[in-house]
């Protein structure tokens, strides 16, 4: 079997092809690397959020049970010595001359 | 030249083809065998094997009061369980579960209980559910084989026992099982959503999909305010260990029907889930029925003016402490001579009001009780509430039944109820259906009764306040809810218990009310007091229940910043020095 040989003309083109082929699936590689690459970092993101958002509601749950009424009095009367206002300890505001509802 | 083509071993490629063909032909039939033949059977172990469908449950709704401090909330948890494997003994997994168990926590009951399943050769064990995150990374830690994890959530009350009643707790499929945890489950709960997890060859997860995403469920702002929630609680619990009662309730109600405050004692903390006595959890407030006794006769008082058969000049003889009615005796508490129309009621002479009664004869009653709201639910939010029990008229008893409807008897009603009645004074004569969400609003379409509706002349209600209700306080059995500085308008209740059917009543069982509106010219809340069986010698209402509505009612007041009445305000005093600065 005799096989003719390749011109120069010939191999540039075959070069060229198979360079353009390897430039095309490189890039489609990398487009699909990259578009699995950037839904991990958004799925990353998400969960980030996610985790975040619980973390808020963890704290604002926490931020509650602190300021538990009777945690709140258990500290004012036990620790800080507090005690309720005498009679007479209270004084209540007058509203201003002319104010609705005001009477003379 | 020869090219390369030329010059190839044609006798290697002879030998080579066939063994290739042959190579290739054992691959295709074993393919063939495992795509086509055994296809299904193959596909379904395989399934079965790395891919597990589970629901992903939805994040359940926040509760709030009605100033946004949170009252319920859910957190992320994960529920750690045991696979064993097959090559595994038991003593193996029994190994895991000591290692683990200071870890997760469990006790030594729990830690027995895992052990029977693993010896029991159980292939699936929960070894905690609903642990906190911070746990179950360190349970990961351990990389332990066979333990997996699920995602779940952990519901919180930041409170403890605050509105426990109110809110109910969630069972353990996260369900609401009491309160308006079990009322709204559907809007708090959301949809849950799916997942698929593809587990490798050894069962381990590696990739999670998820096919349906899950939809949080709604939040929900309640009408109540935890810090007069608190007061109310906090006197109510004081009130329960003064006078040794069994049981207790108090509501707290704006004139427009939002529910402010709903407390009942002993509480119990939703945290640790449902606490195992039944009558720990239920809302007395709207599930106790009881014969509510002296302060049902603001029905009858407000019947005997509105029909005009009686009138305020008018006045009745209780000077014999008793009235027999169809072969009862109806007595006093203590003897009276000539009574007004108001010291009949501002006394709670029984004797005198089965005489109101009787001029106004059964039929106005009876019309008065159901125009006041008595025999039907209030329609509040909650999944179930107790209607109370009024007999039609014609199975009263001709001979008694009036007297002794007309003083609290022979009726059943909720404290919720009675709250009820006695707010149609504090608006001038509206009856209100009382809620306790305030968002979202749609909630108030889950009842198919009217808001609000009149029941009652304005003026027959102002004249009842001012000359009855206020007097009541002022001088009659509730004078200890008086209140420096605030007119309160309110009435007393003592009803004997019943004991049961043929039974009778006891002598001494009683349950202690109080329900009255302050300030009366100008209501900013109603309340009622209940305290079930008090021990000792203090059995009235005036006596138990009427202490703690003054003491909740001036700690609200307060924290609402309504002033006392001018002339009645306590002359100002400078504040004590601290006890450093005292010489």
């Amino acid at each position: 079997m005799v096989r003719k040989s390749w011109t120069t003309r010939e191999i540039v083109l075959a070069a060229a092809f198979t360079l353009v082929l390897v430039a095309v699936l490189t890039l489609y590689i990398w487009y699909q690397t990259e578009y699995v690459r950037l839904n991990y970092e958004i799925d990353r993101l998400q969960a980030r959020i996610a985790g975040l958002r619980e973390e808020v509601r963890k704290l604002e749950a926490e931020r509650s049970r602190l300021l538990s009424l009777d945690r709140v009095e258990e500290t004012a009367r036990g620790e800080l010595g507090l005690t309720d206002p005498r009679p007479g300890q209270v004084i209540y505001e007058e509203p201003p001359a002319g104010a609705p509802g005001k009477t003379r | 030249m020869r090219t390369l083509y030329e010059s190839g071993p044609r006798k290697r490629v002879k030998v080579l083809v066939p063994f290739f063909a042959l190579w290739f032909l054992i691959i295709v039939g074993r393919l063939a065998e495992l795509q086509v033949l055994n296809h299904a059977k193959l596909k379904s172990e395989a399934q079965q094997q790395t891919r597990d469908k589970v629901e992903v449950r939805a994040r359940r709704g926040t509760i709030f009061d009605q100033n946004d401090r949170i009252l319920a909330t859910s957190l992320p948890a994960e529920t750690v369980y045991l696979q064993p494997g097959k090559d595994e003994t038991a003593e193996v997994n029994i190994e895991k579960v000591r290692q683990l168990q200071p870890l997760l926590g469990l006790t030594d009951a729990e830690a027995t209980r895992i052990i029977g399943l693993i010896r029991s050769r159980a292939r699936f064990i929960y070894l905690k559910k609903r642990a906190s995150p911070e746990t179950a990374d360190a349970v990961r830690e351990l990389n332990l084989e066979g333990i997996g994890f699920e995602r779940d959530r952990i519901r919180i009350y930041p409170q403890g026992k605050l509105a426990a009643h109110v809110l109910g707790w969630l069972n353990d499929e996260g369900k609401g099982g009491a309160g308006l945890e079990y009322a709204f489950d559907g809007l708090l709960g959301g949809k849950p959503g799916s997942q698929v997890i593809l587990r490798d060859a050894r069962g381990r997860p590696f990739e999670t999909q998820t096919l349906l995403e899950a939809q949080p469920g709604e939040d929900l702002t309640l009408t109540l305010d935890s810090t007069i929630q608190y007061y109310a609680e906090s006197e109510l619990a004081h009130g329960l260990s003064e006078f040794g009662a069994t049981w207790g309730t108090v509501i707290i109600m704006s004139p427009a029907g939002e529910i402010l405050a709903l407390a009942n004692s002993p509480a119990y903390d939703p945290n640790n889930g449902a606490p195992a006595d039944q009558n720990l959890w239920r809302n007395a407030a709207i599930k106790a029925n009881f014969e509510p006794g002296s302060t049902f006769k603001i029905v009858t008082a407000a019947a005997a003016v509105e029909s005009g058969l009686v009138g305020f000049d008018q006045a009745f003889d209780c000077s014999a402490g008793s009235l027999v009615a169809g072969g009862t005796v109806i007595r006093d508490h203590k003897r009276f001579g000539v009574l007004s129309f108001a010291e009949v009621f501002s006394e709670s002479s029984n004797v005198g009001t089965a005489l109101v009664a009787r001029r106004l004869g059964p039929r106005v009653l009876f019309d008065e009780i159901l125009k006041f709201g008595f025999g039907e639910r209030t329609g509040i939010e909650f999944a179930s509430e107790e209607a109370g029990l009024v007999h039609p008229l014609d199975r009263w008893n001709k001979t008694s039944s009036l007297e002794h409807v007309a003083i609290g008897y022979e009726v059943m009603a909720t404290a919720l109820q009675v709250l009820r009645a006695m707010n149609v004074f504090a608006t001038r004569g509206w009856l209100v259906r009382p809620r306790i969400v305030l968002k979202p609003s749609e909630t108030e379409r889950t009842s198919g009764l009217p808001a609000t509706h009149e029941v009652l002349d304005g003026r027959t209600a102002e004249d009842l306040i001012r000359r009855v209700f206020t007097l009541v306080v002022e001088k009659g059995t509730g004078l200890p809810a008086r209140l420096e500085g605030f007119s309160i308008a309110g009435k007393t209740g003592t009803a004997q218990k019943h004991l049961g059917a043929g039974l009778g009543y006891s002598s001494t069982e009683h349950q202690a009310s109080f329900v009255g509106f302050v300030p009366a010219e100008n209501p900013v809340f109603t309340m009622i007091v209940v305290i079930d069986s008090p021990r000792g010698e203090l059995q009235y209402g005036g006596q138990v229940a009427a202490p703690v509505f003054r003491r909740i009612a001036a700690a609200v007041l307060h924290y609402l910043r309504v002033p006392p009445r001018l002339e009645q305000r306590v002359k100002p005093v400078p504040a004590e020095p601290a006890a450093e600065e005292r010489p």
